[in-house]
């Protein structure tokens, strides 16, 4: 698809002008994840529609380009997923999207918005769980609290 | 080494282990001299680096692929060849975060002997500060025959086991973490995720002297007088001891390593790459909180 330096500035432009940026105020599910190695942190706002499909995603954060830039990239991905099929996306599949030469050193980094989003399928049924009062085995996590990948 | 007042007045022990971004700049197009970025964001180098520099990370570059340890003599020789840089080249580093990262290759250059060295005060801040040329394009250079000696370990690395012995000498050690991880509250880094350490505190007797104590507001390294009046007024540490710095992986750590050895002049200071997510992960180690 891309040679390196399309990877490069693929991924360049997804930093200096990232898609679905910002907090969702509606949002269904909202979640954080973090990799210390760049002291990345990512909140991802997934909004679901009546099928539980994603009708809206929105991503804030901080930390490196390649974190960043993947958020965005993700973003363009999975609107009209569901949760079941995000969880189920191939970390392979999206390394190749984003370069795998470019991002090869910083694979946690390049992961970090799609491991995140594949953990709020199990908040949702977290949150679901409490809201029905049901016990659950799964702690709804807070919102604050950073999963780390 | 061309004089460089800036740096004169700030009157360091060897003040020819810095120079300033006006001197690379003068130095560009010097076959002697090569510019290396260390970055912690491995991307900042394509979106525009110091013409003429190389790339050099210490994920793909630096870290042996499989144990938690260093590359060996024959990796290093490689790289030095691949950019050109030979035993006798004046390797300057910069880099992202006040010189953390170009601090840790200054320091694994120096596992390696390449004692030509130096870092450029200030770092990549300074120099896109001052507005100085950058460049996307990356250049290539004619292969070296560098020649790498063994890895030496012994006098500015530090293991567990020294470290260990280290707490009953009465010799300091330097925990460069911020005050809340030294005091426990926090296992990781602010603002950072949490990176792996299962108990929090810190190694007995250890003190506390955040890294960026050491420098100014523009990245640059404060002068000797001011970094005295911090390591030694306040903390009591003297030239003559033994000192261990540490941190989460000895990435800040190589920087008060840095500080404490070239710019005070401590001729014994090791750094304990292993740091917090070693000793906060070792089974019945001793911790302070």
């Amino acid at each position: 698809m891309f040679d390196r330096q399309a990877f490069i500035d693929n991924i360049l432009d997804h930093y200096e002008h990232p898609r679905h940026r910002g907090a969702l105020d509606d949002a269904t599910v909202t979640i954080k994840g973090g990799n210390p190695g760049c002291g990345d942190i990512i909140t991802a706002y997934l909004k679901l529609d009546g099928e539980d499909r994603i009708a809206d995603v929105s991503f804030e954060g901080e930390g490196c380009t390649i974190s960043q830039a993947s958020a965005s990239i993700l973003s363009e991905q999975i609107i009209g997923k569901s949760l079941s099929e995000v969880t189920a996306m191939d970390h392979e599949a999206f390394i190749e999207d984003l370069g795998r030469e470019v991002v090869i050193n910083r694979l946690r980094c390049a992961t970090l918005a799609l491991n995140t989003v594949k953990a709020a399928e199990r908040k949702l049924l977290a949150q679901r769980a409490e809201a029905a009062n049901h016990t659950s085995e799964i702690a709804a996590r807070a919102d604050d609290e950073v999963l780390t990948f | 080494m061309s004089a460089q007042p800036q740096l004169q007045t700030k009157a360091y022990a060897h003040p020819e282990s810095l120079v300033t971004t006006e001197w690379v700049a003068d130095h560009l197009s010097d076959p002697g001299v090569r510019i290396v970025e260390s970055n912690e964001d491995i991307m900042l180098y394509d979106q525009g680096h110091i013409p003429g520099a190389v790339q050099i990370d210490w994920v793909g570059d630096l870290n042996d692929k499989i144990r938690r340890d260093y590359l060996d003599r024959k990796s290093f020789a490689a790289l030095m060849s691949k950019y050109g840089i030979g035993n006798d080249t004046t390797v300057v580093f910069y880099g992202d975060k006040n010189n953390w990262w170009a601090t840790y290759a200054f320091w694994v250059f120096q596992l390696f002997g390449h004692t030509n060295a130096k870092i450029m005060d200030g770092g990549r801040k300074k120099w896109i500060d001052e507005a100085r040329d950058v460049t996307k394009d990356k250049p290539t250079y004619t292969a070296t025959e560098y020649k790498a000696p063994e890895r030496a370990d012994y006098k500015i690395r530090a293991f567990r086991d020294q470290v260990m012995a280290h707490i009953g000498t009465g010799q300091p050690l330097v925990d460069v973490r911020s005050p809340r991880e030294f005091s426990g509250e926090l296992l990781h880094m602010e603002a950072y995720p949490n990176e792996g350490a299962l108990r929090g505190g810190h190694i007995p007797g250890a003190r506390s002297v955040p890294w960026a104590q050491a420098v100014n507001e523009d990245g640059t390294f404060k002068s000797a007088e001011d970094l005295r009046a911090i390591y030694e007024g306040r903390e009591g540490l003297n030239p003559d001891q033994n000192v261990i710095t540490y941190c989460r992986i000895g990435e800040r750590s190589s920087h008060t390593w840095f500080v404490l050895h070239y710019l005070l002049g401590y001729p014994n200071v090791r750094n304990y790459d292993g740091s917090w997510t070693e000793w906060g992960n070792l089974v019945g180690a001793p911790i302070e909180k």
